[in-house]
């Protein structure tokens, strides 16, 4: 596409340090009018970082930005946003607290308006107006925060569309959605770019940049490493370019020779490692139920998270539960890792069910793949070896009455850096220091280290690159291999169709909708995710 | 150039920064920075007695800046140490002035009775952020105007001397007291230095290594980098949370204590100059750890007790207020320029 169309923004020779580092070197970018760039690259490549110089935030050290030929400078985002350039960021800058129509006045022209009043009609009309040519239905006047993502992330859309916007930035706008919302977001994307707007959408998944874009462009540390039109491209390219030829991305997870992984289960007898048994729970404070009626093919908001939640899975079986966030997925990964007390039913691990607290489900052999690894799986400025040593900090195997063997932990840290080829800092290192992947081989290594009988991973894959993902998948796979009991707990459907051994189970509003086999088409998960119960379904016990 | 070489450069060019500063202001005010420093040094450790001053004053600084820095490594904001102290210091003379407590267990009495009020009053602020969610920021400051309240109260009736004249209490009672380390020679006069100073260094010395390499310490500090990790990992959050306000509270109640028992002897109305403020600079300037607390408490106290000397070279002890702020915020300083040196790529702005 490109000379095809007027280019509307270009980025020249720009380069940005941060103190010795270079996060981007010598970057040449650019985005016509109506053009879909796809901007691909590995965690900490510099994609951000040059989306953030594009859109004002970030002043570049080098180089030139230039708008129809012509160079700028924008001062501030909001001077970006005032010639043109807005942005979808992959976390939202909603306030949860306001109304639509209130979020929306935040970022509206501060001109608009009197001196003591805001013109929060005209706001309004123009969003309504601009919602109406795509299509959409939005409650003006719900709060953000009681919205479902995918609406959520309509309004942010809207909000950076103001105006003359004549480039719209797409920062990774997949990672929230459900598989039948992103379909909705590329028909968006499709008529902002036939409206003639320049479109960048970051992305870390390659099928979705090949079915969107028109070009890609590929950051590989602070470089561009490639570009290419998108019809000439497959996925296996795209890959390449994005790893390296000298990529570790092939790394497998592999045990050292001489060290088993897990010990053998201990008990084949007990057969179903992990019971779940009618586990209801109950949404704590006021019901918020019926507030909101939003979107089709969104979970409406539940008066009850879990309802009557059943299910048992074997050793050796990956069992996968799909579903749109919001549907029950936290609360039931918090029952099941032992931090939520279940307003009925039990869950039994080898047929025990452990008091009701993280330590006890852990020494019943339940491991934990938390959902957000800075949130909960990580303690982030610890230090790599303290952060392991949560895991066994409380075995008499690592303590003397009330003192920790330090020493130990230690050395049971450095073989597990070695052993989950954990890289960017020794084993005194702090947390913060390491780049995401790093940090989420840190709790694999964690969870995976004391032969768990059960294992929960929850979005264990979200937000890292390719090659972290092959990782993440390969230990989970090789857990299994070792007689674990996964549950994998996972809005990206992709992973839990490749990874489920049997069945899937999917949730939605608190209820296991369906249980199929992972191989079951997408309509057939996208219907299940979307509330319909199917009677055929291809249900598998 | 390695990473620490290059923090303890930074740290020393803002301390060097600051120091130029304080030496124009002194310059300013029409008297000499060089004769300041001598005076300064003379009034805190010139002699035998001066260093037993400095000394005396690091004393509860090293207590309550431990009680400040267990709190902080838990990422709780006790900002209550004086209050703590107020009520150790009562607590200490209720048992000390007490004639049914035996005289050999008087000084063990009244240090545990210290530490544990001290332990108590930051009880309270504990309780109420567990269970009703109060921001400890809050509670704990707000506490210790109660405690100066109550300390008020305490010396006009409960604890107010036999005679009922004076506004302050009784003098505890010799075995109370702690030894003097260097009481008169025929040679040499008596300095007030105390043993005290070596309860402060055992206090460093155990929190060092509670924190270090025990399990109590290292759920602490677990909750405070990440109380959800934390909570995954099955450590009891509200817990350590409740048992890490009460350490807090009895160290800086044992700061009170150690300065009835070592220095005053009695409790008149205002009492502490302000020893649990300062322990949070004293803190902050140690980034809490218990070994660099013995340090910084000691740079206070040496300030404090020369801070009369100074007068001697014509500028007001004003400055040295202004001293102990401009080092805080040199170091301050250092640390925010290390946090911003360059690591990340650069997160997403608000617009």
């Amino acid at each position: 596409m490109i000379g095809v169309t007027a280019v509307v923004l270009a980025a020249r020779n720009i380069t940005r340090r941060f103190g010795t580092f270079t996060a981007l070197d010598a970057v040449n970018f650019a985005v016509g009018e109506g053009e879909i760039v796809a901007l691909l690259g590995e965690n900490g490549a510099g994609k951000s970082t040059l989306m953030n110089v594009l859109s004002g935030s970030l002043a570049p050290s080098d180089g030139t930005i230039l708008m129809d030929d012509k160079p700028v400078r924008f001062a501030s985002p909001l001077d970006a946003a005032s010639r043109g350039i807005g942005m979808v960021h992959q976390h939202f800058l909603l306030v949860p607290t306001l109304s639509v129509a209130e979020n929306l006045l935040l970022t509206a022209s501060r001109r608009a308006g009197g001196a003591l009043s805001y013109n929060i009609k005209g706001v309004l009309k123009d969003a309504q107006i601009l919602a109406g040519r795509l299509g959409w239905t939005i409650p003006w006047q719900t709060l953000t925060g009681d919205l479902p993502v995918g609406t959520q992330q309509r309004v942010e859309i809207l909000q950076a569309l103001r105006g003359q916007t004549r480039v719209l930035i797409f920062d990774e706008p997949t990672a929230v959605l459900s598989p039948t919302e992103t379909p909705e977001l590329f028909a968006t994307i499709r008529r902002l770019s036939d409206e003639g707007r320049g479109i960048v959408f970051i992305s870390h998944k390659l099928d979705e940049v090949l079915a969107l874009s028109h070009r890609v462009v590929v950051l590989r540390r602070g470089k561009v490493v490639f570009t290419g039109e998108t019809r000439n491209l497959d996925e296996r390219i795209l890959a390449e370019a994005m790893v390296g030829a000298d990529s570790d991305a092939a790394v497998l997870l592999q045990a050292p020779p001489g060290v088993t992984t897990t010990a053998a289960p201990e008990s084949a007898v007990a057969k179903k490692a992990l019971h779940v048994e009618a586990v209801t729970v109950r949404v704590r404070g006021a019901s918020k139920a019926g507030e909101t009626k939003s979107g089709a093919g969104t979970a409406p908001l539940l008066p009850t998270a879990l309802d009557a939640v059943t299910f048992a899975v074997e050793p050796g079986e990956i069992f996968g539960i799909a579903g749109v966030d919001g549907n029950g997925q936290e609360e039931l990964a918090a029952v099941l890792s032992g931090l939520m007390r279940p307003a009925s039913g039990t869950v039994q691990i080898g047929g025990v069910a452990p008091p009701v607290n993280a330590a006890a489900f852990r020494r019943a052999g339940v491991a934990v793949i938390p959902a957000d690894r800075q949130a909960r799986g990580l303690a982030m400025p610890l230090t790599l070896a303290e952060n392991v040593a949560l895991g066994v900090y409380d075995s008499p195997e690592y303590r003397v009455g009330a003192v920790l063997k330090w020493r130990k932990l230690r050395e049971r840290a450095d073989a597990l850096v070695k052993r989950f080829d954990i890289r960017g800092g020794g084993v005194n290192t702090s947390v913060l220091a390491l780049s995401g992947g790093n940090q989420q081989k840190v709790v694999i290594a964690r969870a995976l280290s004391g032969s768990p009988r059960v294992i929960i991973a929850v979005n264990p894959t979200r937000g890292l690159d390719v090659g972290a993902i092959a990782y993440v998948h390969n230990a989970l796979r090789q857990a299994r291999d070792n007689g674990a009991a996964v549950v994998l707990i996972s809005t990206e459907l992709s992973e839990i169709q490749s990874l489920s051994t049997r069945r899937v189970a999917v949730l939605f509003a608190g209820k296991i909708a369906g249980i199929v086999a992972p191989d079951a088409s997408r309509e057939t998960f996208g219907l299940l995710m979307g509330g319909k119960r199917l009677k055929e379904t291809t249900a598998v016990a | 150039m390695p990473k620490p070489v290059r923090d303890a450069l930074l740290l020393l060019l803002c301390l060097a920064v600051g120091v130029g500063l304080i030496a124009a202001l002194v310059a300013g005010a029409g008297a000499s920075p060089v004769a300041v420093a001598a005076a300064l040094a003379k009034g805190a450790f010139g002699s035998r007695y001066n260093f037993g001053e400095t000394l005396i004053q690091a004393t509860p600084l090293v207590l309550t800046g431990l009680a400040v820095a267990v709190s902080f490594q838990c990422r709780l904001f006790n900002i209550g140490a004086e209050g703590q102290l107020l009520l150790g210091a009562m607590a200490a003379v209720a048992v000390g002035t007490s004639e049914s407590v035996p005289p050999n267990a008087k000084l063990v009495l009244c240090l545990l009775a210290g530490a544990g009020a001290g332990a108590a009053w930051a009880g309270i602020a504990a309780l109420l952020r567990v269970y009703r969610g109060v921001q400890e920021v809050l509670s704990t400051l707000l506490l210790n105007f109660v405690a100066v309240q109550l300390l008020a109260y305490a010396v006009r009736a409960p604890l107010q001397e036999a005679r009922h004249e004076l506004i302050q209490s009784d003098k505890i009672a010799i075995p109370a007291r702690l030894v003097l380390l260097q009481p008169a020679t025929l040679d040499l006069p008596a300095t007030r230095l105390h043993a005290g100073v070596f309860l402060a260094l055992l206090a460093a010395l155990f929190v060092w290594v509670f924190l270090r390499y025990t399990v109590g310490g290292f759920a602490l500090r677990t909750v405070g980098a990440g109380a959800g990790a934390a909570e995954l990992a099955g450590i009891p959050v509200r817990q350590t949370i409740v048992k890490t306000f009460l350490l807090s509270g009895a160290l800086a109640g044992l700061a009170g204590a150690v300065q009835v028992c070592g220095v005053t002897y009695f409790l008149g109305d205002r009492y502490s100059p302000g020893y649990g403020y300062t322990a949070i600079a004293v803190a902050l300037l140690a980034g809490n750890k218990p070994g660099w607390i013995i340090v910084s408490a000691l740079f206070f106290g040496a300030l404090t007790a020369g801070s009369a000397g100074v007068q001697t070279a014509g500028v007001s002890q004003v400055l040295i207020q202004v001293m102990q702020a401009v080092v805080l915020l040199a170091v301050l300083a250092a640390g925010y320029l290390r946090e911003k040196s360059p690591t990340n790529t650069g997160e997403a702005v608000a617009p």
